[in-house]
């Protein structure tokens, strides 16, 4: 059994600075934060060197400045650690993880749906939950989108043609 | 071969069950060779509408995220915001959420239960097994004051007790019950219209299961041992002894063990948990001025591992509101097992994993050679299943 403080001793020792932030929060809860450029090199280490083999899912959110990415996985069913990333806000790009995780091709597809970002090297980067005809450019879990302007870009001639 | 590959559109329309989806499976004479999902016909933007909304009013949105296991996602969303805050619902809050929660189990594996036995062309055996369920809807009921929704948590505990009276009204509930599974169980072992269709049928194995990060009782079937309340325990799951009921076939048979054993484990767990019912407050009075900070909470829901994650910024709204249901977790592997089978194995197939969109009502089939469209309907599609299983 390998404890939270094991766990962020091995991927400080491996990842160096690149790892900061960590908290732990409770009992088998930790939270931390990784460099957007060793995102998939850490969640690969830690599935395969730390057992970690569950991805729980993927949030994405927008605190503001930056999106942020918190990757949820899990290690004996039980301590789940959060991996979280910043990326931009203009040019929302981080490398696909999908082939560490096979599930992640399912949750990117959902964070690529509500915030627009964009996980290269996808094998399928498409709509997962939200029509084909919504606005291309319309992420709808943005800050700056609000309620009303879903509803107003929405194009509801169309849903009432049908 | 290419040229004989046609399109099965099964969804997204639904009158009859729970949800609505599109499977769009490529079959080659009898075999599926690819499937392409389509989910999102029931995206009612929850996460988006919690970002606009209080602690408090989010409480009532969470319940509504299922209508089958609705105790679950309250749960989760109280634990997450009380982690939030720092505080813990009371030891009597915690095995009252429990006692719902097992109910809940038991009258979702039956519902399932039932739908299974449709599918297989066994309605008897529906009409028996939901007839049981009434009495899980009916506790349910006399305890919370709905069958649905129970709206049975709030933050920091729940929202109603269970007095001396309603616990013998749920150990005579739970006697009858039990009467029943245990007259089910040797009835599904030898009744060749469930076998012959389940047993064998969508196999996964134990290995890819862990590999497609598969949960619950689908998991389970295929041998691996995993289940929140045991390794990861909330509530007062710690507290109480039961089994994690696996099998190591990984078909549908096995799909339909786990679940009816299970619910024998959920009898004992109210059971003991009635018991141990420890005296005090069923609810801490909390305010609700939440400081910045993150929290994941999980639970194991009756389809597995659903997990919430929160992200409070200080004002009395969430700044950010994170659901991941266990349907969605396991639709990859079931695209996995649904490539290669046959045609006719697919309602029960899809029915098996007890997805929470469980019903196709009508499918499109595009043959390309001929550009020709037909629709049937998911009444249809069981037929041509029975009518299959009869021929061969």
């Amino acid at each position: 059994m390998l404890t939270e403080e094991e766990i962020i001793t091995s991927l400080k020792n491996r990842f160096g600075g690149k790892i900061y932030n960590v908290v732990i929060a409770k009992d088998r809860r930790v939270f931390v934060e990784a460099d957007r450029s060793i995102i998939r090199e850490a969640l690969s280490y830690m599935k395969n060197s730390l057992g970690f083999d569950h991805l729980s899912t993927i949030t994405g959110l927008d605190s503001g400045r930056e999106l942020e990415l918190v990757y949820h996985i899990v290690r004996e069913n039980s301590l789940v650690v959060s991996l979280k990333t910043k990326i931009s806000k203009t040019d929302p790009r981080i490398d696909s993880v999908s082939d560490v995780y096979i599930v992640a091709e399912l949750y990117e597809r959902e964070v690529y749906d509500i915030l627009g970002v964009k996980f290269e090297g996808h094998p399928n980067l498409s709509r997962l939950i939200l029509p084909e005809d919504w606005p291309e450019d319309l992420h709808p879990l943005r800050k700056d989108v609000t309620l009303e302007q879903i509803t107003l870009r929405i194009d509801w001639s169309r849903v009432e043609d049908k | 071969m290419s040229g004989s590959v046609i399109k099965v559109v099964i969804g997204p329309q639904h009158p009859a069950l729970k949800e609505p989806e599109r499977f769009i499976l490529e079959i080659e004479g009898e075999q599926v060779v690819r499937v392409t999902p389509r989910i999102g016909y029931v995206h009612r933007g929850i996460e988006k509408a919690m970002e606009n909304r209080t602690y408090l009013q989010n409480l009532y949105l969470a319940e509504r995220i299922c209508g089958i296991c609705s105790h679950a996602h309250t749960t989760c969303y109280a634990q997450a915001v009380e982690n939030l805050m720092n505080v813990e619902a009371p030891p009597r809050a915690k095995y009252l959420r429990t006692i719902i929660a097992e109910l809940e189990r038991i009258h979702s594996h039956l519902l399932w239960l039932g739908i299974v036995a449709h599918e297989v062309g066994f309605d008897t055996f529906f009409m028996y097994v939901w007839r049981d369920r009434e009495i899980i809807m009916d506790l349910l009921e006399e305890l919370s004051g709905n069958r649905v929704n129970y709206a049975m948590n709030a933050i920091g505990g729940v929202r109603r007790d269970i007095n001396g009276d309603k616990a013998l009204k749920i150990l005579k509930g739970l006697e009858v019950i039990e009467e029943e599974i245990k007259k089910y169980i040797p009835m599904i072992q030898r009744e060749q219209t469930i076998l012959k269709r389940t047993v064998g049928v969508g196999y996964l194995n134990s290995v890819d299961a862990v590999r497609y990060n598969v949960v619950g009782p689908m998991a389970r079937a295929s041998g691996v041992k995993r289940d929140v309340r045991r390794d990861d325990p909330y509530a007062a799951y710690d507290e109480l002894t039961f089994n994690i009921v696996t099998r190591n076939e990984g078909d549908c048979f096995s799909r339909i063990m786990v679940r009816v054993e299970e619910t024998l484990e959920s009898i004992n767990i109210i059971r003991e948990a009635l018991s141990k019912l420890p005296s005090g407050d069923i609810r801490v009075k909390v305010r609700l001025a939440i400081p910045p900070a993150e929290a994941v909470s999980r639970v194991e829901a009756p389809r597995g591992e659903l997990i919430h994650y929160a992200r409070s910024d200080g004002s009395d709204k969430p700044a950010r509101y994170k659901v991941r249901a266990p349907t969605l977790a396991n639709l990859t592997a079931l695209c996995n097992i649904l490539t290669g089978v046959y045609l006719a194995d697919v309602p029960v197939i899809l029915a098996g994993i007890d997805p929470c969109f469980s019903c196709m009502d009508r499918m499109q089939i595009i043959d390309l050679e001929k550009r020709e469209k037909k629709f049937w309907t998911l009444e249809d599609l069981r037929r041509y299943a029975r009518e299959w299983y009869q021929k061969h």
